[in-house]
């Protein structure tokens, strides 16, 4: 999965480029972003070994750094919603150490976090930033710890490569709390966990995927509050430049179906409007069989748009067909707005997925994220 | 009809360019000099209000804790733990730059990621004005003003003693101005520029719930206070309420002075028309036709002059400005003033003070206009008719006006405005002896100057009480001027030599030594015990004391703590006022070393606290309740100041830094010697190393800086009065031209005519002296004993100077005679017969 825009952001926060505004533009100051000067940083040129825990902390190494997690949450009486919670981590130049105090950071750190209420249709999404330095925000290198001031995901036990994870959020009237169980062990992405995204050697990331949790604990919205449960998807992955010019934006997906299968798309688009050959994704058979795709493939197309208020377009509904695997599914968003409209402007909800796997019908859920479609007109 | 008589003002003004010029000059001088002092004091105020608004934004709170600071760990409590995200910590500190206009740089530390939540400061993300990397990892990185350096520049500045050099990475986002001579660095870079590490000035906060007040005091440090920002920003700016009001104070008996030449001219021109209201009312002009008239020319007259004084005053603020954040700089808080602000409240105000002020004063002449009565059409005269000044109660209307001002700004419930509006009714009554005083000195001078030049010096004497009216508002103005220039010169006199002496006791040791710093007060002289012993075993050092001085957050202002290493050793150094007597003032040594402290007279007299009174300060080691042992002299600083053992302060503060040494040198030792090794042993710490006679020239150059301003107002109001004694000898003298002209043609040589004039304008000046003289020292007096004592609670010792005296008196003198000059010049070239033909 390629969080760009979001990338984008925290390389203009740390000042690799320089967008002229709060809304950076995006092809040009992406691929400017993200394949500059590595500045003492690690590239991902091949592939590694993986090792959990391990993993699931911090490789401050490199440049760019997220955990990602999605997912679906219902209560009773019908009540449902989705959730995005992510830890954004930002190196910043690797100068040399300041002689100064608690302050001198090595690291910016963003956060998004935003939960839909879809029984009322309401989405709220909101983002954090602060410094890693004076435990404001952090991440172990050894375990699965990371926080943004009170915002934190963290594993029970952190020394237990799938120890449950406690993710704990709050922002203004809403609030999370859940306990996420794993349900399947983590998936190497791309090529033994090497994601390529450009042609240069480096144009890559480090990139794993734990497609299944358990999710269980409370939601709070001006609502009220809720008990929930339901599922969850992670995402990690850490590079230090990835993009190459010419790259506009993607579009991505995860989904987790009712047969057990989870399968993972990005379709990067190109400023002409083609899709860029290094689109790719994964599916995950019931068994646990992993089936790397190529952009040949797969293919994605969208069915509707949605407009914001200020005018720009996101498509709003997608056949996605994977011939190889007899998968074909249209995907829905659960309700259109969930633009995450911050400093940062991307869109990243909750979808519902219906189909037909081998030939049998096949529902599912997931979260797709668009990056990339411009400014408001 | 009123078009008219429109017309015979307008001929009447244009045909008598000299009226005009000084009744405009006496509106214009006046406005200007008081919208000068307004818009300088205001732009002071503004720039720092500005640049304060600036910085706390939308925060409605901040966390302070003085000198000591805050621990780093505190912000991260009340962000994370109680969870107040609208939270920003900031550290601050000054440092001397010669790239600073002001000469003196702020330093401001903040985290870009905590700002956005009051926006200001708050980020550009990433643009290059505001370039985020570079800001946050480059040694020194600052975003400066345009004015102080461009990007890539390197700033090079100096933080008690230590270079230290800034690297412009970017702009302050924003108009600059409100910023001027401020850098903005990243929290960490600051810590390190200012070694502080650990430490924040101050968290500001921007607290929406009314509980949270209560959560975040439960969890402040002692020694930390919450205040509410604004509050906080108001008290900053009352430090200098005093000074200005002093100011302000000054600038209005300038318009004083202005309003007596108004009077004066109008007066002056209602008599020369006498013949012409005479005919108007014949011809069925009423009284209040009249009236209108004179008042309508008033404020034709007031109107220009006000705008003409409105364009001076702006021109002369700027540079009076100047002067205003100098002192402000030296005594109070660091402000940098880019330019004038032209606040329309000011000028409006200045504008309607200048019209007011023109048709009050020429309320009285419009009147007399009015009561012309038809029939004086047929008479001639020139006589000044202003029935007021023989009124018998006049003299003790006046008496009894100076004993209320004197009591009122002499009474002990009044504040500063009572002390200021008490002395105002003195100089008022003081005016109303003029015509007393000059009835007396021209009957004196009738038998003096009689038997001096003759009959020349007897027509002179009489001649004042012919035209007694318009002669004593003239004599009392000037009087006025030269018994500010008495009042102020005796007060700054007598507060140097206060200062002088009681810098004489106080600075007794040989060497004094301090790190070149920015603001002096809380200065940090960053020594190892090592280089301290070093410096104590130097050849030629017999003594070293040490002194600690720093600010703690106390309500309404910070107050200053002196821990002095020797205080009981060197007491010579220090005076107590009370207690008095020796055996008393012994044992409040005693308990000095047993632990109580000693505090300042200003500290004493501004917040009522008295010996065996108990002061409450906040430390690191909780709330101290201090027993007073007894009040010192300093004129240090307004501010209070409390004194307290080394051992004490150290151990309530747990701090060891010291601020500052004072070194006793052996016999036959030079301090140049001496303060060669010093630097060598300090290196390469920039410091300061001055001898006591150095250091008391620095104090009386600092003095002296901080009175320029009071000099340049008492010379402005000088010179509007010096503008009315021409006037009005002027308007005398050419209303007397045919008068002398007919001297002239009865045998008057010009010689006979010059000393005429002449000794006219020196019994002015004598009358003037005699009436500036005492009233002077009755200003002198209020100003030393009850204006000062208000405004800064330090007691001065009253000295009466010859030379202010002379001087003042010297200043009446020339004034008078200048403005003899002229008529006198005119009176004898004008050949008699045309004087005879005019009107």
């Amino acid at each position: 999965m390629t969080r760009g825009l979001v990338l984008a952001v925290l390389a203009a926060l740390a000042g690799c480029s320089a967008p002229s505004g709060p809304v950076p533009s995006q092809a040009a100051d992406l691929a400017e972003v993200l394949g500059g000067e590595s500045d003492g940083f690690a590239r991902a040129l091949e592939p590694r070994e993986f090792g959990f825990p391990r993993d699931h902390g911090s490789h401050p190494d490199y440049r760019t750094e997220w955990w990602y997690f999605t997912g679906h949450l219902s209560g009773a009486d019908d009540e449902a919603f989705g959730f995005q919670f992510t830890l954004f981590r930002s190196g910043l130049p690797r100068r040399t150490p300041g002689q100064g105090g608690g302050w001198r950071a090595r690291d910016l750190w963003m956060g998004h976090f935003a939960v839909g209420d879809f029984r009322r249709g309401d989405f709220w999404p909101f983002e954090r930033f602060a410094r890693g330095a004076l435990g404001l925000a952090g991440a172990s290198e050894t375990g699965f710890d990371a926080w943004l001031e009170n915002w934190r995901i963290v594993a029970e036990d952190t020394e237990q490569a799938d120890s449950p994870v406690v993710l704990s959020a709050e922002a203004g009237d809403v609030a999370l709390r859940l306990r996420l169980v794993p349900e399947r062990p983590p998936v190497l992405q791309g090529v033994n966990g090497l994601s390529q995204k450009g042609a240069e050697p480096g144009s890559a990331s480090y990139y794993y995927s734990m497609p299944r949790w358990r999710a269980a604990g409370s939601v709070r919205v001006p609502a009220g509050d809720f008990e929930v449960s339901g599922t969850a998807w992670l995402d990690r992955e850490w590079s230090t430049s990835v993009l190459e010019p010419g790259q506009a934006g993607w579009d991505w997906f995860s989904l987790q179906l009712d047969d057990g299968s989870d399968l993972m798309l990005y379709a990067m688009r190109r400023d002409d409007g083609t899709t860029d050959e290094y689109s790719s994704g994964t599916y995950v058979a019931a068994d646990g069989t992993v089936q790397p795709l190529q952009r040949d493939d797969f293919s994605i197309e969208p069915r509707g748009t949605w407009t914001t208020d200020d005018g720009i377009e996101y498509p709003a509904a997608w056949t996605l067909r994977v011939p190889g695997a007899g998968l074909e599914l249209e995907v829905a968003p659960r309700i259109p707005n969930q633009e995450m409209r911050l400093s940062f402007r991307y869109w990243e909800g909750a979808v519902v997925a219906t189909g037909s796997l081998g030939g049998m019908s096949v529902g599912g859920r997931g979260f797709v994220e668009l990056t990339g479609y411009g400014r408001p007109d | 009809m009123s078009r008219t008589l429109n017309r015979t003002s307008a001929r009447y003004l244009t045909r008598h360019p000299w009226q005009l010029v000084l009744a405009l000059g006496g509106v214009g001088l006046g406005v200007a000099v008081a919208v000068a002092v307004a818009l300088a004091t205001e732009s002071a105020q503004r720039a720092f209000k500005l640049s304060n608004d600036r910085l706390v934004g939308t925060a409605t709170h901040q966390v302070v804790a003085g000198t000591a600071g805050l621990p780093d760990e505190l912000y991260r409590r009340l962000r994370v733990d109680l969870g107040i995200r609208k939270s920003a910590p900031i550290v601050e500190g000054f440092a001397r730059s010669e790239d600073a206009a002001s000469g003196t740089l702020r330093i401001i530390g903040i985290d870009p990621l905590a700002e956005s939540f009051r926006g200001d400061l708050g980020m550009v993300l990433g643009t290059d004005a505001y370039p985020l990397d570079a800001f946050l990892t480059e040694p020194g990185a600052v975003l400066a003003p345009e004015a102080l350096g461009s990007v890539g520049d390197v700033v090079e500045a100096t933080v008690d003693g230590r270079l230290i050099r800034l690297a412009v990475v970017g702009r302050v986002p924003g108009d600059g101005s409100a910023l001027a001579d401020t850098v903005v660095a990243d929290i960490a870079t600051a810590q390190e520029l200012l070694e502080l590490s650990g430490r924040l000035s101050r968290i500001d906060l921007q607290l929406d719930a009314t509980d949270l007040g209560d959560r975040v005091q439960a969890e402040l440090p002692s020694g930390a206070r919450l205040v509410e920002a604004a509050a906080r920003a108001d008290t900053t700016v009352q430090m200098t309420a005093a000074f200005e009001l002093n100011l302000r104070a000054m600038s209005l008996l300038a318009v004083l002075c202005g309003m007596f030449l108004i009077y004066n001219t109008m007066a002056f021109s209602v008599v020369q028309r006498r013949e012409l209201f005479g005919a108007l009312r014949a011809v069925g002009v009423t009284r209040r036709e009249i009236l209108r008239l004179v008042l309508a020319e008033a404020v034709a007259v007031g109107t220009v002059g006000t705008l003409l004084g409105l364009a001076g005053g702006i021109a002369l603020a700027s540079r009076l400005v100047r002067l205003v954040t100098r002192t402000i700089n030296d005594l109070y808080f660091a402000v940098a003033v880019e330019q004038v602000a032209l606040e329309p409240r000011v000028l409006a105000g200045a504008a309607a003070l200048g019209i007011l002020a023109t048709l009050v004063s020429a309320i009285a002449p419009a009147r007399q206009a009015a009561g012309v009565a038809p029939r004086v059409a047929m008479m001639r005269s020139a006589e000044d008719d202003s029935g007021w000044v023989n009124h018998p109660g006049l003299a003790g209307a006046g008496v009894l006006a100076g004993l209320a001002g004197f009591a009122l700004a002499t009474w002990r419930g009044g504040d500063l405005v009572a002390a200021f509006g008490g002395l105002l009714m003195v100089v008022l009554g003081a005016s109303l002896l003029a015509p007393t005083v000059v009835r007396a000195v021209a009957k004196g001078g009738a038998a003096l100057l009689g038997a001096i030049v003759g009959t020349p010096g007897r027509m002179a004497a009489r001649a004042l009480t012919v035209g007694l009216g318009r002669v004593s508002v003239a004599v009392a103005a000037l009087a006025l001027a030269v018994a500010v220039v008495v009042g102020v010169g005796v007060m700054v006199t007598s507060f140097r030599t206060t200062l002088i002496d009681w810098l004489g006791y106080t600075l007794q040791a040989d060497l004094y030594v301090s790190p070149v710093s920015a603001r002096g007060q809380s200065a940090t002289l960053r020594l190892s015990n090592e280089q301290l012993s070093e410096i104590a075993n130097l050849t030629g050092v017999d003594r070293l004391a040490t002194i600690r001085t720093i600010s703690v957050e106390t309500s309404p202002e910070p107050t200053a703590v002196l821990a002095p290493s020797h205080a009981v050793e060197d007491r010579e150094s220090y005076r107590l006022l009370e207690p008095s007597g020796n055996q008393a003032m012994e044992d409040a040594w005693m308990r000095f070393e047993g632990g109580e402290v000693l505090v300042s007279e200003p500290l004493a007299e501004r917040r009522g606290v008295a010996v065996g009174d108990v002061i409450t300060l906040p430390s690191p080691s909780g709330a101290l309740e201090l027993r007073v042992a007894g009040v010192y002299v300093s004129y240090a600083s307004d501010r209070g100041e409390v004194m307290m053992r080394r051992s004490v302060y150290a151990s309530l503060w747990r701090d060891p830094l010291i601020s500052g040494l004072a070194l006793h040198l052996a016999d036959g030792a030079t301090r140049d010697g001496v303060a060669r090794q010093l630097r060598e042993i300090l290196q390469p710490l920039q410091v300061v190393v001055v001898s006591n006679s150095e250091l008391r020239a620095q104090s009386l150059v600092i003095f002296d800086r901080t009175f320029r301003i009071t000099a340049v107002l008492q010379t402005l109001v000088t010179l509007v009065a010096a503008f009315g004694v021409f006037g009005a000898v002027l308007a005398q003298q050419l209303e007397r031209a045919r008068e002398y002209a007919l001297l002239r043609l009865t045998g008057f040589t010009p010689g006979q005519l010059r000393a005429l004039i002449g000794a006219q304008a020196g019994l002015m000046s004598v009358a003037s002296i005699a009436l500036a003289l005492p009233v002077g020292w009755v200003l002198a007096w209020l100003m030393i004993h009850v204006i000062n004592k208000r405004s800064f609670g330090w007691t001065l010792q009253m000295t009466v100077p010859p030379g202010v005296l002379g001087q003042a008196a010297a200043v009446a003198l020339v004034a008078a005679l200048l403005a003899a000059i002229y008529p006198a010049v005119r009176a004898t070239i004008a050949p008699p017969g045309a004087a005879l033909r005019e009107e």
